[in-house]
């Protein structure tokens, strides 16, 4: 039986595209499970006296039991209760941002890491003279190395990341780009515009952008074929679930999310 | 249940803290109770109140209250009540027989009073063996009735007491054939249902005892209570997992008939029992589905469905229409090119289940109609020039997360050709434009940010879609104006390889460095 979408015709870029296929589930399938509920609950309404606000109720209940939500976070091993509480895990776990660019991270070390080699002169004080600064991003290797290559190099050649990913690129986000960011985040647009006008610390953009590449390949992660070659690290903007403007949204949970708190 | 004894319901400030303690054990008690009640709704079983021969239970009152205080009471005279069936069932004198009809009424009704009868109590002080004895050939029908009753109520409940019926299996079944009366065959289908419903193997058990014939000739008649018992009792036999039971149904002589029979002109409550019936046959068994369709099923299907609102009808009926559209969609073809966009078309009925305010409806309607426009282009066509489409896009945005997954598959599969071979599926322009316009891709990037995989993947693989095939190169900035370049990101840290190498393989393709360079 057919469940959801096969990998089927994959293309040039190893994309698999929507393809049209039926799709058949067995009576116990989990996909008629609440129908099947529903069922039962209707034919006993009459003799139990069950109003439909309980029939409503209960049927909330045995969705919501048997559906915990794995967060799909590498390295994260929370089971939340419902979407709504996935968004604010996420929200209140996987979003470290930066105060100094606005990057956000899925994890503080990574944030860490990203705030000594982006924004730290110390940090380039000491790889100058040549200490072993840049850390392997795959935790628990603990390898150091010189220069930024170098620990590329250790990416690609221990921990198989992708050797078709470019790391230096000289790439500007595209101004389209930069003009919405701007627009989003008007308290930071000095930060922003600051970093990318700065061309004197050649190091810092190549870092920048080399740290934004690097970041697709992430830590546990094995091959990736393709990264994308400007993406930023991280995400920029807090994300949205009901439609209230980003900043707005943004601020509330980085407020809240400072001490993360207990997750349910 | 835990006695709850002294306590309870005096408000003696001297005793307050007492009283704390009481009301922290009742607490729990709803608690467990409240856990039992649901396991008990959610169960393919059901409670006999109101007997077969319509005898009503007259203390049938205050259900809710009798947990916490009756119940030891129950169990009581639960113990009592088989005590003195034993002894009138070894009673051999002069009106033996009313001593027992006697005795075992007073024990049905123990058994049918609350919502939690006391079978654990009945168990342990022997009933079975007693009820056995009391189902032997020859008994008066009274006696088997209230019997076989006593059986439906003690197998209504948990698994293992559902199990102790197995002794009283072969003449439960036995019990069902043509001549015996009635009320008395429809009440041992009703035991026998309730264990049928306990799961595989006590259904296999069943089968090798020779229940589905006796069962399956009980739904031949034109109407009564005892074809509506009968078939939810041999919808319950045939659910599988396994198909054998259904393709042994199906060669029943005249199960057929009766089936289309009934599906055309009876009564909800049974229509709605022989459309499970349908759905477990469609599903399991395709020699069944092949004769079904044959015989027309499908088009009785779509009418049920355009005159019903019974949430109890339409669920099963959908289904059934579902599976064989899974199955065979040639079927449908039919159908669809017959009347397009009336009440009664399949699209029609399914924009009906569409607008409903039933979630299950609304999620299995989608299902189906993704696998309509799974079809041809001329599904895809007919699908998309109807009614569905402003309900379908709405559904996307507003609807709960499981029907909305549905409806993506729906609109993706009108958007794009069945692939030939291994070549890139092509893009329906034309469906892909007027849904894009009418205000879908906030829906699907939403699913892309989802956390349940097979959604993310949907919506990834549509915004592919909309960046290869909007016209004048407008899909990418689409897809940025609505974050969907965001939503792509998220995939960097993410778990799952394939969704991280698909988002990143589009933003590499269609947001890289020339992107907006030239503006």
């Amino acid at each position: 039986m057919a469940m959801g979408m096969a990998v089927d015709t994959v293309g040039e870029l190893g994309f698999p595209y929507w393809n049209p296929i039926r799709r058949r589930f067995s009576p116990d399938s989990p996909f008629f499970a609440s129908g099947n509920v529903e069922r039962e609950l209707l034919a006993k309404q009459v003799a139990l006296d069950l109003t439909q606000d309980e029939i409503n109720h209960l049927q909330k209940f045995v969705e919501t039991e048997s559906r915990r939500i794995s967060c799909p976070i590498v390295g994260c091993p929370e089971r939340l209760k419902s979407l709504d509480h996935f968004e604010d895990h996420y929200n209140a776990r996987h979003t470290a941002s930066c105060s100094v660019c606005s990057r956000v991270y899925p994890t503080s070390r990574l944030l860490s890491i990203h705030i000594s080699e982006a924004h730290d002169s110390f940090f380039q004080a000491k790889v100058a003279r040549g200490y072993d600064m840049y850390e392997c991003l795959v935790e628990g290797c603990g390898l150091k190395f010189k220069s930024y290559k170098a620990r590329h190099r250790h990416l690609i050649d221990k921990h198989k990341f992708p050797s078709t990913f470019e790391f230096f690129k000289k790439t500007q986000l595209s101004k389209k780009r930069r003009e919405k960011l701007q627009r989003q985040h008007v308290s930071r647009l000095k930060h922003e515009e600051d970093k990318e006008a700065a061309s004197s610390d050649a190091m810092e953009v190549e870092d920048k952008a080399s740290v934004d590449g690097l970041v697709s390949a992430l830590s546990t992660l094995t091959t990736s074929d393709t990264t994308p070659s400007n993406v930023s690290f991280g995400r920029r903007h807090g994300r949205v679930l009901t439609f209230v403007p980003r900043s707005v949204h943004k601020e509330k949970r980085t407020e809240s999310s400072s001490a993360p708190g207990p997750t349910n | 249940m835990a006695d709850d004894g002294s306590a309870s319901n005096r408000r003696d400030p001297i005793k307050s803290s007492v009283g704390h303690v009481a009301g922290q054990r009742r607490r729990q008690q709803a608690v467990t109770v409240a856990k039992e009640r649901r396991e008990l709704l959610v169960r393919a079983k059901r409670l006999c109140r109101v007997g077969t021969n319509g005898d009503v239970e007259d203390s049938l009152v205050e259900n809710e209250m009798m947990i916490d205080e009756e119940q030891p009471i129950l169990e009581a005279q639960a113990s009592k009540s088989v005590e003195e069936l034993k002894s009138a069932v070894q009673y051999q004198g002069k009106g033996a027989m009313q001593k027992r009809v006697t005795a075992l009424r007073e024990l049905r009704r123990i058994l049918s009073k609350s919502e939690f009868p006391p079978v654990e109590a009945a168990l342990s002080a022997g009933a079975i063996p007693l009820l056995v004895q009391c189902l032997s050939f020859g008994s008066p029908d009274e006696q088997l009735l209230e019997s076989a009753w006593c059986l439906t109520n003690i197998a209504a409940g948990k698994p293992e007491e559902t199990k102790a019926l197995l002794p009283a299996l072969p003449l439960l079944i036995a019990h069902l054939g043509e001549k015996s009366s009635a009320p008395v065959a429809e009440q041992c289908a009703w035991a026998i249902g309730n264990v049928a419903g306990e799961g595989e193997d006590l259904r296999n058990v069943l089968l090798s005892q020779g229940a589905l014939p006796s069962l399956a000739r009980m739904i031949f008649p034109d109407k009564g209570s005892t074809v509506r018992t009968a078939a939810w009792a041999l919808s319950n036999l045939i659910k599988g997992p396994e198909s054998k039971a259904a393709a042994q149904l199906v060669k029943v002589d005249g199960i057929l008939d009766a089936i289309f029979r009934h599906l055309k002109k009876t009564d909800e409550e049974t229509a709605t029992e022989i459309a499970w019936i349908i759905v477990y046959l469609s599903a399991l068994s395709d020699i069944a589905t092949s004769m079904l369709l044959k015989g027309g099923i499908l088009q009785l299907l779509i009418e049920r469905l355009a005159n019903s609102n019974s949430l109890q009808l339409l669920i099963p009926v959908l289904r059934s229409v579902g599976n064989f559209v899974a199955v065979d969609p040639k079927a449908i073809l039919t159908i669809l090119i017959r009347e397009q966009n009336t009440e009664e078309s399949i699209i029609g009925v399914l924009a009906k289940c569409l607008r409903s305010e039933h979630r299950v409806l609304k999620k299995e309607a989608a299902w189906v109609l993704s696998n309509i426009a799974a079809g041809s282009i001329e599904h895809k066509r007919m699908i998309h020039s109807t009614e569905v489409m402003p309900l379908l896009l709405r559904l996307l945005s507003t609807s709960p997360f499981d029907i909305r997954k549905e409806v993506a598959y729906v609109l993706g599969n009108l958007c794009v050709e069945s692939a030939e071979g291994d070549r890139k599926p092509g893009i329906i322009q034309e469906h892909l434009v007027s849904i894009v316009r009418g205000g879908c891709l906030p829906g699907f990037i939403e699913l892309v940010r989802s956390p349940d995989i097979e959604a993310a993947r949907l919506g990834l693989q549509f915004i592919e879609l909309v960046l290869r095939g909007m016209p004048n190169g407008e899909g990418p900035k689409l897809v940025e104006g609505e974050d969907g370049i965001d939503a792509m990101e998220r995939f960097q840290f993410h778990e799952n390889e394939e969704l991280r190498v698909m988002a990143n393989s589009l933003v590499d393709k269609y947001f890289g460095e020339d992107y907006g360079i030239d503006e």
